[in-house]
């Protein structure tokens, strides 16, 4: 059984704009789907429509067996933490976790021994009496994460949950979330527009571009078959070199395919390799620890590469990229993949 | 401390002894006798509070003060919180027109709603009775304005987060935005309170008889009483105006702390 099924979702802004275009997507109980793409591409409204906080124009939303379009919210049973956490600012950290309990009527008692089991989980013990004012970005955050799990649900949305941390904090956060997943076996959807994150702790990631759903696969299908362009070019740091197919020697397809090469399916050369390859100028080197990010320019345009940082080339050395073909992907004008092997 | 703060706090105890010495001057007023006040003497007497509370039935008229005030206040912020809730937080049709003739109602002066007013209460029959002194009161369009501003600035996320734990409407507006909004609220309820304390006119016009008078028309009463020939016996109305004024001060004293404290504390993003 699914647990939520978004079939031909339409929805447009006040002003008629329109945000999606006839969505669908099944999730099955309990997965951990990614929605990721870039901003204003619809995924955060996507959520708020299967919380219920928002209304579609069309198409229908089912959650588990029931139709919910006409649900309200706080009759779906889903727990949601938001990008900014929304911590009630007059409740202390006990409060804030224990209020959902609160309203559904569970006795005081015991729906405070349920806030302190889930503060113990996430190491919050210590702040319970705490006013939200009073915790670090990093305590607020799993404060929001205890008050949706204290709940029980089956179903947990998150919009861009860990955008507000700074960068270590976001990693260390990252994998307590993929734990709580194992941990709870609840179904999770969690929108984000970072790509590390969908591919670190998503079991499918829907890709989404102005209001479309460009791919809903697995992190390695995307990342090794992308449907589209767009979702090559999206995901994967540094992200995929395009190039006009009948400039790369060796590249199959004419004039209105598009040749697709990772950066870490290329190397570089100092003199001519066996295999195939293009002349090029470093324009650029980045180092990022344990590799250097070179920036290249060749007569078929611009790429990209990581290499080690032992590998790095001489300035004045005369250079190539060689490239594996056999890796490469191919896209047609309209930026589809195509198969041409 | 450094001799600008020393200056600024000798100029601020200084106005302060000139805002306050008239109520300090009428306070020490109240504690004579009409007859030492216009002597020059200074004789020492609780007499005046006795008479006003005794004699002239201030101890009613401060119950009814306090009842009509009491109410007006808390029907007003009930209807003013609940107002500004729904212009804040829902898309209703005629939401934008509805709220522009609630502002459109700061523009009309008090005076032009009176005989209208009084002709309802009348067709009512509500005239002479504390519902007619309470009633048209209690809407109170500036209120609805102010708290809507305020709870627009109340991130929408605090309500969605309530709706997904599970809360209605009434227990998001109750819960979540009611607590927040506190010393909006309390500084609306404080200028409510103070407003209709200090009305005179409405009671006037709404009613007749003296056990329903507030303390506004107690003290009116009382420059009509005369201790001697064309004299106003000033000490006995310098002791009414402090029954009058005490209240006030007291109650200022007690919702200070919310004041001041709802200043400091602010959403949580």
């Amino acid at each position: 059984m699914s647990a939520v099924d978004l079939i031909d979702i339409r929805k447009s802004y006040a002003n008629g704009s329109p945000v999606l275009h006839g969505l669908s997507m099944q999730i099955q109980a309990g997965e951990f789907i990614v929605i990721v793409g870039p901003s204003g591409c619809g995924k955060s409204t996507l959520l708020r429509l299967i919380a219920g906080l928002e209304r579609a124009d069309s198409g229908e939303i089912r959650i588990g067996e029931q139709r919910a379009n006409d649900l309200p919210p706080q009759h779906r049973d889903i727990a949601m933490i938001f990008q900014n956490y929304a911590l009630y600012p007059h409740m202390s950290v006990r409060e804030n976790i224990a209020f959902g309990l609160e309203l559904r009527g569970m006795a005081k008692a015991e729906r405070n021994a349920r806030a302190d089991s889930v503060a113990h989980t996430l190491q919050l013990t210590p702040y319970l009496d705490r006013k939200p004012a009073a915790l670090s970005g990093g305590q607020r955050q799993r404060v929001a994460m205890g008050r949706a799990m204290a709940r029980e649900t089956s179903i947990f949305l998150m919009d861009e949950p860990l955008s507000n941390l700074d960068n270590a904090l976001r990693i260390a956060m990252r994998t307590e979330i993929k734990e709580l997943h194992r941990q709870l076996g609840a179904t999770m959807v969690y929108v984000t527009h970072d790509q590390t994150e969908a591919l670190s702790l998503a079991d499918r990631i829907a890709v989404m571009k102005d209001g479309h759903l460009l791919q809903f696969d697995t992190p390695e299908a995307i990342y090794d078959r992308p449907a589209h362009r767009f979702v090559a070019g999206f995901l994967g740091a540094p992200p995929m070199n395009f190039l006009p197919s009948e400039r790369v020697p060796g590249a199959l397809g004419g004039k209105e395919i598009t040749i697709g090469l990772r950066p870490e399916h290329l190397k570089v050369r100092t003199g001519e390799p066996q295999g195939k390859g293009l002349p090029v100028r470093i324009l650029l080197s980045e180092m990022t620890g344990a590799t250097v990010i070179l920036h290249c320019e060749s007569d078929a345009g611009r790429l990209t590469l990581n290499c080690a940082r032992s590998e790095v080339p001489p300035p004045s050395a005369a250079l190539w990229v060689e490239y594996d073909l056999s890796k490469a992907l191919y896209f047609d004008a309209a930026g589809r993949l195509v198969n041409l092997s | 401390m450094k001799l600008k703060d020393k200056g600024l706090s000798a100029l601020a105890i200084a106005a302060g002894i000139v805002f306050l010495s008239p109520v300090l001057y009428s306070i020490w007023m109240s504690f004579q006798t009409a007859q030492s006040y216009y002597t020059g003497g200074f004789e020492p007497t609780l007499g005046n509070y006795a008479t006003a509370i005794g004699q002239y039935n201030f101890a009613r008229y401060l119950f009814n003060s306090l009842l009509v005030s009491g109410l007006v206040t808390i029907a007003g912020l009930a209807v003013a919180t609940t107002a500004a809730f729904a212009f804040a937080r829902f898309d209703f049709k005629g939401r934008d027109l509805l709220f522009g003739l609630v502002v459109a109602t700061l523009m009309i002066p008090s005076h032009i709603t009176l005989i209208p007013n009084y002709l309802t209460l009348a067709r009512a029959g509500l005239l002479d009775t504390y519902a007619g002194l309470v009633l048209p009161a209690i809407s109170n369009g500036f209120a609805a304005f102010f708290l809507r501003q305020y709870i627009r600035g109340i991130p929408k996320a605090l309500d969605e987060a309530a709706y997904m734990d599970g809360a209605t409407p009434l227990q998001v507006l109750w819960r979540v935005i009611v607590p927040i909004s506190r010393p909006a609220i309390f500084s609306m309820g404080l200028y409510i309170f103070l407003g209709e304390w200090n009305n005179y006119i409405w009671p006037l016009v709404a009613v007749g008889k003296q056990d329903l008078y507030t303390l506004q028309l107690g003290l009116a009463r009382l420059y009509s009483i005369n201790p001697g020939e064309g004299l106003i016996d000033w000490p006995l109305v310098m002791a009414a105006s402090t029954i009058t004024i005490l209240p006030v001060l007291f109650g200022f004293f007690l919702v200070e702390r919310h004041l001041v404290r709802g200043i400091t504390m602010g959403a949580v993003k």
